[in-house]
């Protein structure tokens, strides 16, 4: 399942969503050389605590935006999710390899079974669950809230993950039977991501009006079964999480949590060299040195679960005398090896984030970016395969074939100060091998409706973010998605990609599902439907009075991972 | 004066009016909609009908409008469109914040400026003078945001003396000591920049003034220089201040973008900028009505401060030197 996420706003939208950065808060990118768990980096960034737990205190996150909203079944956006992560407890946890695993402040008593048939998956709950009202947690919550979010009047933007169902069984109070229409392996990923709401307080709101009520915008209506509870909305200030006296896992160690607004990254990144902040999940690169050097601080330096791309648009219309200059996958290749992606990780996004092949993340179980091709920066390889391609220099020095010029349009959110930079070098590198590009920013809502939505655009620059560990991307990549059905704006089609994703999602065997996806990343090397640049993400800090074990240190390679484990953590001089 | 405020108050009204349907148009015109931000793009065009549907945006435009404005007359602004919240609970809170940062800004820098500006056209190139000319320039040529994170570098995280930003300490809303401790920072930046245009104008027009033939008439009369200034020149010289002052009125609501964002001041500035990205239409006119009320406001003020410190000024008297 992947998600585009924006500045403020990550989307869940359909089983994938894409990362922009918007309104020049770049959340930039970041990320040692990926090493998947975040054991120490160099300037004794983070490692565990010694000494005991203790209790008490109050834990000031900093955001830099607003929620929208903490009810599950519409959270779109980064600062929402961020915030329920204080207030609502998970099905099922993540390894930092992303397996699925159960702990004790997880709704589910043991992992999925799932049949043999691969289309079965029982879920066990634990008996003592319960809501913040006191009244227990049960089988029918669960059922509830899946029903909810797969009915669309409900108008749910995680209404695609679960689509899969065909039918929910109540098999005791906790224990629920749920079985698919065809088998579906990313489905086990995304009930580990379901947050229950509460069937008692929201069954008798009709689901087309379940989006205004006030479930997850009043705190007092707001009923949650996560370690705190929500007290206070100030808006564009903060947000109060206390103790939940009713909570029936472990009792975590710090009392309060304040969830404090900023209005950009910078604001909230000179709060947390003051020491306004706790944990500040966004730091700007360009201020990473100073947080560094600021001594009541350790930052985490890795690159988060989202990858940036140069995406090409294959329909012909898109371009002037319906010449598409991208029709020759050598072409692309050639592209590939104009630009030094290197370079672009270490001055722009300052030494940190992983080079990728592939659509696959690096790091997780089913990294297999080693069966693509490394495109290394070589811009003569590049001329070369232009010149097999077909192209001629012309009087210009711009590229010429059939009497067109190699020319396109690269559009990019404007505002995102990463993109800019990064479409600049772009520009020049592709300038060099006698390629004309055209970077131009847009605002954001303006270009989704009018150029992603519709597929209409020449090149653009953008990223996907992807919210559960599982290597599904059948809806941004299959030509069964081109728009507006899906996320395949680029119109790209390569009839034996399309089979195989199909067949990657459709086996529970994960050797098999890998060497599914290995074909992939060769195929796309081979007929590239972006130029993939990197896996980034932006550096989080956190002071030195923040404490917690080495098995629950922050995860920034999972959605949410700079709060991972948050339950356990513990605080020194309050 | 009645008859003339009268007519005043009917011609705002239609003002105000024709105002709110060429927003309303002009914001609907903009590609893009609070779905396509909520969502992202890749969704569904089902998905996208259920949401506006949802948001009540399937609905014609005039229609919508009508809506808008019925809600509005009820003094109720209408609800944001991503997650159901009052417009009320938002606006005025926010309508405030910047009130107390940009008035006292503002207070601050006329108590500064007009009797500064009025003592230095008295003595021109004189060091005073002179300190404020570079002043003024200082006001004009500092980008407010980098002054403001100067003032942030050195007084808060070196000096510790001020809060970084905000406009309370949590859990200390409401405490006026908190508050004031607060404004410091973000009030010196605010006050900086109107302060340097206050000095220029105020010693400009006072310097017109005293050149006029009634100043000279006066002193060859031999009335006391004080009595001069005061008496004769000022009252002239206030006139252009006060078209200032009343075209900055809308100012005092609007807020300022990035002296905001510096200090994470919870005001105007931020609100638009943040609702225009996000297409919250209804805030957006929210805000649009607030400030065009302020712009009629600040000239009826104006006009109205005119017939005070000039008694030739008659409102509403056919000759008199009104509107």
């Amino acid at each position: 399942m992947k998600k585009v996420s924006k500045a403020s706003m990550a989307t869940v939208a359909t089983a994938v969503s894409l990362a922009l950065v918007a309104a020049g808060c770049g959340s930039s990118g970041s990320g040692a050389n990926g090493s998947n768990n975040s054991t120490g980096n160099k300037s004794g960034t983070q490692t565990a605590s010694s000494g005991k737990p203790v209790n008490g205190g109050t834990l000031t996150y900093g955001t830099f935006s607003d929620i929208v909203t903490l009810d599950p079944i519409y959270i779109a956006d980064t600062a929402s999710g961020d915030a329920a992560q204080f207030t609502f407890a998970y099905l099922y946890d993540f390894d930092p390899q992303g397996n699925i695993v159960v702990k004790p402040w997880d709704l589910a008593a043991a992992p999925p079974q799932i049949s043999d048939d691969g289309k079965t998956y029982t879920i066990k709950l634990k008996p003592n669950a319960k809501w913040s009202d006191g009244k227990p947690l049960t089988a029918d919550d669960i059922i509830f809230t899946l029903k909810t979010i797969i009915n669309p009047k409900a108008g749910s933007p995680g209404i695609s993950q679960y689509d899969k169902i065909k039918t929910m069984k109540k098999i005791d109070d906790h224990t629920i039977q749920i079985t698919l229409k065809q088998v579906y392996a990313p489905f086990a990923d995304a009930l580990a991501i379901l947050q229950p709401v509460p069937e008692h307080v929201l069954k008798d709101v009709e689901p087309s009006k379940l989006q205004k009520y006030a479930y997850g915008t009043d705190p007092s209506k707001t009923v949650t079964d996560g370690p705190w509870v929500w007290k206070t909305w100030k808006q564009k200030q903060y947000l109060e999480f206390d103790r939940n006296p009713n909570y029936w896992g472990p009792k975590p160690h710090i009392d309060k949590i304040i969830y404090k607004i900023y209005a950009d990254q910078n604001t909230e990144t000179q709060a947390l060299i003051k020491g306004d902040i706790d944990v500040d999940s966004a730091i700007p690169v360009e201020q990473l040195s100073a947080v560094q050097n600021s001594k009541n601080n350790r930052v985490i330096n890795k690159p988060g679960p989202q990858y940036e791309f140069l995406a090409f648009n294959f329909k012909a219309s898109n371009f002037p005398g319906d010449f598409d200059p991208f029709t020759d996958p050598k072409t692309r290749q050639a592209i590939y090896y104009a630009l030094d992606r290197k370079a672009m990780v270490k001055d722009i996004l300052k030494g940190t984030g992983t080079l990728m092949n592939s659509p696959f993340l690096p790091n997780t179980w089913y990294d297999v970016n080693d069966q693509a091709t490394n495109f290394t920066y070589d811009p003569a390889k590049a001329k070369q395969l232009l010149k097999e391609a077909g192209w001629k220099k012309g009087s210009d020095g711009i590229l010429e074939k059939d009497g067109h010029k190699f020319s396109f349009e690269l559009q990019y959110n404007a505002g995102n100060t990463r993109r800019e930079q990064v479409a600049s070098i772009i520009q020049q590198e592709l300038k060099a091998v006698g390629i004309d590009c055209q970077p131009k920013g847009i605002d954001f809502s303006a270009w989704v409706d009018q150029n992603l939505n519709p597929g209409k655009f020449q090149a653009v620059l953008l990223s996907w973010a992807i919210n559960t560990p599982d290597p599904d991307q059948e809806s941004i990549y299959s030509s069964k998605y081109f728009p507006p059905n899906g996320q395949n704006m680029g119109w790209y089609k390569n009839p034996e990609t399309d089979k195989l994703w199909v067949d990657g999602y459709s086996t529970i065997d994960r050797t098999k599902s890998k060497q599914i996806y290995g074909q992939i990343a060769k195929d796309f090397s081979q007929d590239p439907p972006y130029v993939f640049l990197y896996q980034y993400g932006a550096p989080a800090g956190y002071t030195t009075r923040v404490h917690w074990k080495s098995q629950d240190a922050p995860q920034i390679g999972l959605s949410y991972g700079y709060l991972y484990h948050v339950q356990t953590w513990w605080l020194s001089n309050q | 004066m009645t008859e003339y405020l009268l007519r005043r108050i009917l011609q705002s009204i239609v003002v105000l009016f024709l105002v709110t349907v060429f927003m309303f148009a002009l914001v609907h015109a903009a590609p893009g909609g609070p779905t396509h931000v909520l969502l992202g793009p890749g969704m569904s065009p089902e998905a996208m009908k259920i949401q506006e549907h949802n948001m009540g945006l399937d609905q014609p435009l005039p229609l919508q409008y009508l809506h808008w404005l019925k809600d509005m007359l009820t003094g109720n602004f209408g609800y944001t469109f991503k997650n159901h919240i009052p417009i009320n609970t938002i606006i005025w809170p926010t309508v405030g914040n910047t009130l107390i940062l940009m008035g006292a800004a503002w207070v601050l820098s006329l108590i500064i400026a007009i009797p500064w500006g009025i003592y230095n056209s008295t003595k021109t190139y004189g060091i005073s003078d002179n300190v404020a000319t570079v002043i003024a320039y200082l006001g004009f040529a500092i980008p407010s945001f980098w002054f403001g994170i100067l003032l942030q570098e050195y007084f808060s995280l070196k000096l510790n003396w001020f809060p970084l930003s905000d406009m309370w300490t949590v859990g200390k809303q409401g405490d006026i000591g908190n508050l004031l401790w607060h404004m410091v920072l973000p009030v010196t930046v605010l006050a900086l920049g109107f302060l340097a245009g206050y000095l220029k104008y105020s010693r400009a027009s006072m310097l017109e003034v005293l050149h006029e033939d009634f100043v000279r008439t006066a002193r060859a009369k031999g009335v006391p220089e004080r009595w001069v200034i005061y008496r004769h020149a000022l009252r002239n010289a206030l006139i252009p201040v006060i078209t200032v002052l009343g075209l900055d009125l809308p100012v005092l609501v609007g807020g300022a973008l990035l002296t905001e964002n510096v200090f994470n001041w919870p005001g105007m500035g931020r609100e638009f900028v943040e609702m225009a990205l996000a297409r919250e239409y209804s805030v957006l006119m929210a805000i649009t009505v607030i400030t065009a009320v302020m712009v009629v406001l600040g000239n009826l003020l104006a006009d109205i401060l005119y017939a005070v410190v000039d008694p030739r000024v008659q409102l509403g008297k056919k000759g008199g030197a009104s509107v």
